[in-house]
């Protein structure tokens, strides 16, 4: 295998060696990733204001015909681009690239082009299912609802793709390791990897889901399929997807931001055991969105309740690590006091901006995320408008909104083009940050009164909606009005992106902030100089055995699932499908 | 400490600090949830009725709505103070539609799907369970409060899923 040697030179359209035409295809590569996942995005995001005007009680939805023939269509198109599109692309594109470009190893090509082609397949073949309306099953697409089998066909594309890019990962660690014997993996290559893991472990309840039942089915093979056991396997993708849509964004946090700001990361050890913990722990607790299905047992429900107050505490370590590793290099700026090193932070640059804000919208994704987990609360807000405030402050901020801030350094850094404008930039990032806490604060709010997610509630008589739901109306309005911020934000900021990318001033192109840790070295590439092991702990040397921690994960998940899935296999209900849209 | 090879003052004594407060930080995090699921917890055994469990498993999804219980659509007494409502969603609309129950009686509800999943919630209560083709899911509730309750489908069933609500009229205690 070849061995690029890491250089920030100008993208040049005439790349001389053969090192500069890989490197120049590798750039090219991920731009096309990025540019693929951002476009998903601009169609979910352009939609999702809609949603949240219906619960403003503003139907939208008559004016668009034939384009959406219904809120359940633009629904499954927004969460199905959003959710899967977008965060697919943009994390198969930066944990192939940004590990490659710190280990100074060239990818496996051929694999990258291929995960990226199975994908964009899968993304047509369910923009199509999705188009005709003859998949408006919305983006957790429950048995016996019956869509297409474009649409089956297309997920399970993206879902196969999507896992291709762990072994790319792990050949360019075997080729690291061969030069490097004895020396522990670089901290975002680490990252990289046990997210990968994790997704490849997590991805076998949905595929199955899909190649045993929903493919067939879909295309006339079976007649009937089991709604309780397809809607358990699911979940035991769906809940991990969520660590899928953070994992990448903390891989930013750890490895990119504490450089960013002008700083270094203050222990690479938390970061590493905050990866290993997310691994395990986010794995064996799908049946958690399943509370209030019957089915499992009382103990089990229990079980899961510890386990899912467990996975709290990797992000609370990153909140420990993150804000001190700012305070840090907020104090190296001159900031005094108890706040003054957070006002010190490079605030004027919007990639900064863009993740610290994601990070502080986290406090109220974590906490509602605790609520959605404790079993008892979890009835009160178990589908209600409650569930989608909460995420839309973790992978609608978090995610989004690193994943956004990531491209303001990213589209200079592989294109060699400026940014058409910082303050746009700006901008786009604070209106998301202020449209997305409105918007959540109403629905988290609105789910209290007990407003039913995923409901066109604007298309009732106007009698009806004001008695169902008109003790709510301070909070549904302040949704609706999120939401239109949110359009603002997104606008902005696509502005910037797809400006900067077509207009965007030929400029020398920004390294990638790699952030070195405290006592680490400056740069972990092959043909760095030597940094051997014995400087890390037992803990880290003990935690780089990433089969270890997978066959632990594996098996916690199997003796989670075991239990559940028994009853259901013996009592198999074989439901026939429906078309009800 | 070998962690601390090749830092400079700042970064060590930044990082003695920051380690003595990690470990208070860890601590106080796994106190914290450790409270909070004992609370979480706690609620549940002494409030055990809103366990969504399982009552019975058909293999054809009609077979629960075509029994009897179910096609009567009525209140059934069966305790002293006791009732059980036998529930069916179906796109779009729940049967029965309207439910009187008496104040501070306990109620079961078994509830059942004829086609897709339904949401089976009580706004207004904790009482929150996915209505499975196929599945009879059972839970058990005391309404404390006269008036009307409705029931709203939470679980996504198609074109008119927001409109499917049925009512529960909870009479005063003693009432026939």
């Amino acid at each position: 295998m070849s061995i690029e040697i890491a250089a920030d030179t100008i993208p040049s359209a005439f790349p001389q060696t053969e090192s500069e035409r890989v490197a120049a295809s590798t750039r090219r590569l991920m731009l096309a990733f990025l540019i693929t996942g951002f476009c998903a995005l601009l169609v979910g995001a352009t939609i999702g204001p809609l949603q949240a005007l219906n619960y403003g009680g503003v139907d939208a939805y008559p004016a668009l015909r034939p384009l959406l023939q219904s809120y359940y269509q633009g629904l499954t198109i927004h969460g199905v681009m959003n959710g899967y599109v977008f965060t697919f692309f943009v994390t198969c594109g930066l944990l192939v690239y940004l590990p490659a470009r710190e280990l100074g190893v060239t990818p496996n090509l051929t694999m990258w082009r291929a995960c990226f082609a199975i994908m964009a397949v899968g993304a047509l073949c369910v923009l199509y299912a999705m188009g005709d309306n003859s998949s408006s099953v919305l983006w957790t697409f429950y048995p016996p609802l019956k869509g297409s089998p474009f649409f089956y066909i297309g997920i399970t594309l993206l879902a196969l793709g999507s896992t291709m890019p762990l072994s790319i990962l792990l050949q360019m660690r075997a080729t690291w390791r061969r030069h490097r014997p004895g020396e522990i993996t670089p901290l975002v290559t680490y990252m990289s990897l046990t997210t990968m893991l994790m997704w490849g472990l997590a991805g076998v309840g949905v595929v199955a889901e899909l190649v045993l039942q929903l493919d067939p089915w879909s295309l006339g093979l079976i007649s009937t399929v089991d709604p309780i056991i397809n809607r358990t396997l699911f979940w035991l993708t769906g809940h991990p997807i969520v660590y899928f849509w953070l994992m990448p964004a903390y891989v930013s946090w750890y490895g990119l931001l504490s450089r960013q700001v002008g700083g270094k990361l203050v222990s690479d050890p938390m970061a590493r055991i905050t990866f290993a913990l997310l691994m395990i722990f986010s794995l064996p607790v799908g049946t958690h969105h399943q509370f209030s299905d019957p089915g499992f047992s009382s103990i089990w429900r229990g079980i899961l309740v510890v386990l899912t107050m467990s996975v709290a505490t990797p992000s609370l370590v990153t909140a420990f690590t993150i804000g001190l590793s700012l305070e840090y290099a907020g104090r190296l700026r001159g900031g005094q006091g108890w706040f003054g090193w957070f006002r010190a932070l490079p605030w004027s640059d919007p990639s900064v901006a863009g993740q610290i804000l994601a990070a502080i919208t986290f406090i109220l994704g974590g906490a509602t995320g605790i609520v959605n987990g404790s079993w008892q609360l979890n009835a009160i807000v178990h589908n209600t408008t409650f569930i989608p405030g909460h995420f839309h402050v973790t992978v609608g901020s978090v995610t989004a909104m690193t994943f956004m801030a990531i491209t303001f350094w990213m589209v200079p850094h592989l294109t060699g083009r400026q940014l058409i404008s910082r303050r746009l930039a700006l901008f786009s990032v604070w209106v998301w940050f202020v449209g997305m806490t409105i918007f959540a604060i109403g629905m988290t709010w609105a789910g209290l009164y007990g407003v039913p997610r995923r409901a066109w509630v604007s298309a009732l008589p106007h009698g009806t909606y004001h008695a169902l739901y008109g003790a709510a109306s301070v909070p549904l309005a302040l949704v609706a009005i999120g939401g239109v911020l949110l359009w603002v934000a997104s606008y902005s900021f696509f502005a910037v992106f797809f400006g900067t990318l077509l207009f965007g001033r030929r400029a020398a192109p920004p390294p990638i902030p790699f952030a070195q840790s405290f006592g680490g070295p400056a740069s972990s590439t092959i043909d760095s100089p030597p940094n051997p092991a014995r400087s890390a702990s037992p803990l880290i040397r003990a935690l780089d055995h990433i089969w270890l921690l997978t066959g632990v994960t594996a098996l916690a998940t199997i003796a989670a699932y075991i239990p559940i899935l028994w009853p259901f296999l013996h009592h198999v209900t074989r439901a026939p499908g429906w078309i009800l849209w | 400490m070998n962690d601390n090879t090749g830092m400079s003052p700042l970064e060590s004594a930044f990082h003695a600090s920051a380690e003595r407060h990690e470990r208070f930080w860890i601590f106080g995090v796994l106190v914290m949830l450790v409270l909070l699921t004992i609370g979480t917890m706690f609620y549940v055994v002494h409030d055990y009725g809103l366990v969504t469990s399982t009552h019975s498993y058909a293999t054809d999804p009609q077979a629960p709505p075509r029994e009897a219980a179910f096609q009567d659509g009525k209140v059934v007494r069966t305790g002293p103070n006791a009732y059980a409502v036998y529930m069916v969603g179906r796109a779009w609309h729940w049967s029965p539609d309207v439910i009187h129950v008496p104040e501070g009686a306990e109620i079961t509800f078994y509830v059942t799907s004829a086609d897709v999943l339904h949401g089976f919630e009580i706004q207004g209560t904790p009482v929150n369970l996915t209505a499975v083709p196929g599945v009879v899911g059972t839970v058990k509730y005391t309404f404390h409060h006269t008036g009307l309750f409705r029931i709203i489908c939470n679980e996504y069933c198609g074109m008119f899923h927001h409109a499917m609500v049925a009512r529960i009229i909870v009479d005063p205690a003693g009432t026939p």
